[in-house]
């Protein structure tokens, strides 16, 4: 294994057997059921499936912000930042874990989920974020917040607005430039375009690509959006009652699907506009 | 019952904070009509800030056009007299988004539909009044049983909706005005709900204007389409034309921006985000009030 600090491992993320129930009355219920998966660094993964297959569950598993009555009951999830010694994401508590959060490891919710506090202006959002995770920053403060607005395609009178005054494809932007301020390894996008219109979700898809292109981000991806992936990721994993079911190159899953749910998954995709005719 | 419904140049401004000349302009110049007979669907559909719901609210009278008119039967309905203004109001019925805002929580649902019966004296006597809000629910596909007697919050959001939709049956209107009703519904919901529209359609002779933004529901439903852009309509035709043959460079954007299934399609232009930041600046939610209060 190559994973020495200071050394870029090729994996971002190994996760192995990982298995979480959440706990009813009437029995555990396994949503995610061993699942292994490599993040390969600077690759855009998309993780495919219907509602209720685990995929959620997955995200926030892995980001540790996973709830009572869930719990993850198995596996391990190896963490590799560059330049800083790999972690079992399961394994780190508290301090620990705070530092890498945003850091390294960050978050792009669904933006029209009330994700923003809206009594805060944008600007302090984003020192909230950059002082709690990376206070040795604050002198460059004024120079980042621009930036970071302007490569998300936002100018920076934004900064200035709170976000009523943002409308729902300016508030993903601006979700996306926080989830990116401290350049962090990897970015977990829980349906990043969900509920937003075809045009604004265009743009969130593009500048999605370009977090990539530009900074090498690794992105992972989950949507329900069979279209979103074909769009935008690199390699897509199916998941099905929280199992994997297949994983592989986007060209591959939609072109030669290898397990029957995915066939079924692509056929059911309803076909409109031009260029499907 | 009449048998039309028109908007004839209707314009609606916002007072508007930071604007060139102190309003925006939400609708502007719109011009359409729907016809009772023989019952149709027509979607309108558009991005937020297009002005779509502000149409909605226009032709339900709950905003007075800052100009032109909306005419319901060849009358303005703002200058209707009290009887014809309660016919309108009873053979033009909206069915609104949120299915949680529209019910007050402390009352049981079945005030909702009791109020219709009541208001307008569907039945003379209870038993009546009972029998034609069980045929409505079912007609929605909800088992009374299992709804009547019910708190809103005990209730799903497609439950609620179509509960909106059993009132709507009970009175028999010849419009529906759809202001995005099946947004906050998840996919097989949704279609249920679509189902119910074309049930209407087809059994009670029912025209609906259905409001959306998403262009699949718009394919569902068939029928005509309208697309709406920064307040005014671009293009109008049979669904099935529209979308395969969009003629307004705006219905092409919109087409073009479906993510398509292939990674094969992938888009290989980029939209500008100066062009849809000027469409954001016209979304009147942000920094408006109306001309005239609401009433």
């Amino acid at each position: 294994m190559n994973n020495v600090p200071g050394n870029v491992s090729e994996s971002v993320l190994e996760i192995k057997g990982l298995e979480v129930v959440y706990s009813t009355n009437r029995g555990d219920v396994k949503a995610v059921r061993g699942i292994d998966l490599d993040v390969r660094r600077g690759e855009i993964l998309g993780i495919a499936g219907e509602s209720g297959s685990g995929k959620s569950t997955l995200a926030v598993a892995l980001l540790r912000l996973l709830k009572a009555p869930g719990k993850v009951t198995g596996g391990s999830v190896l963490f590799n930042p560059a330049g800083r010694s790999p972690v079992d994401l399961l394994k780190v508590h508290g301090e620990e874990l705070r530092v890498l959060r945003w850091s390294a490891l960050s978050y792009l919710p669904q933006g029209s989920m009330s994700s923003l506090n809206p009594v805060m202006r944008v600007e302090d959002q984003f020192k909230d974020v950059i002082l709690e995770h990376a206070p040795e920053r604050k002198s460059s403060l004024h120079e980042m917040i621009p930036r970071l607005l302007a490569q998300v395609g936002l100018e920076p009178r934004v900064a200035r607005m709170y976000p009523h005054e943002l409308s729902g494809g300016m508030k993903q932007r601006v979700l996306m430039a926080i989830a990116v301020a401290l350049e962090p390894d990897l970015v977990i996008a829980d349906e990043p375009t969900t509920a937003l219109d075809v045009t604004i979700q265009r743009v969130i898809l593009q500048s999605l690509a370009d977090l990539r292109t530009d900074f090498g981000v690794t992105l992972m991806v989950i949507s329900h959006d069979m279209g979103v992936h074909a769009q935008l990721a690199d390699r897509v994993a199916v998941m099905y009652e929280g199992q994997l079911v297949e994983v592989g190159d986007v060209r591959q899953v939609f072109k030669d699907p290898q397990d029957a749910y995915t066939r079924q998954l692509i056929e059911s995709i309803p076909k409109l506009g031009r260029r499907a005719s | 019952m009449k048998s039309e419904l028109e908007l004839r140049g209707v314009q609606q401004r916002f007072h508007a904070r930071g604007v060139a000349d102190g309003y925006i302009t939400a609708v502007d110049d719109v011009s359409f009509s729907l016809a009772a007979s023989p019952p149709q669907i027509v979607s309108l559909v558009g991005q937020s800030g297009s002005g779509k719901s502000t149409i909605a609210r226009n032709v339900l009278g709950l905003q007075k056009p800052t100009a032109g008119s909306v005419l319901y039967g060849g009358k303005d309905i703002f200058k209707l007299s009290r009887a014809e203004y309660d016919e309108y109001r009873r053979d033009v019925q909206p069915v609104f988004q949120d299915p949680y805002a529209i019910f007050n929580p402390f009352y049981r649902v079945d005030r909702v539909l009791w109020k219709a019966v009541k208001k307008f004296k569907l039945a003379d006597t209870r038993a009546k009044g009972l029998e034609l809000i069980e045929e409505s629910l079912r007609a929605v596909r909800l088992e009374p049983e299992n709804v009547l007697g019910r708190y809103p919050h005990q209730l799903s959001g497609g439950q609620r909706q179509r509960i909106m939709l059993a009132r709507v049956h009970m009175l028999r209107p010849s419009f529906i005005i759809a202001d995005e009703p099946v947004s906050m519904l998840d996919a097989q919901v949704r279609k249920h709900f679509l189902d119910i529209l074309l049930d209407f359609q087809i059994k009670h002779g029912m025209t609906t204007l259905f409001i959306t933004h998403d262009l699949s529901t718009v394919y569902y439903l068939g029928g005509e389409v309208m697309v709406i852009t920064k307040g005014e309509i671009v293009e109008r035709g049979p669904v099935s034309t529209v979308m395969h043959e969009p003629s307004h460079p705006y219905t092409k954007l919109l087409l073009d921006s479906i993510p398509q299934p292939d990674p094969d399609q992938r888009w290989t232009s980029r939209i500008a985000v100066d062009e849809l930041e000027r469409l954001d600046d016209a979304n009147p939610a942000a920094d408006t009030k109306p001309e005239a209060p609401i009433i």
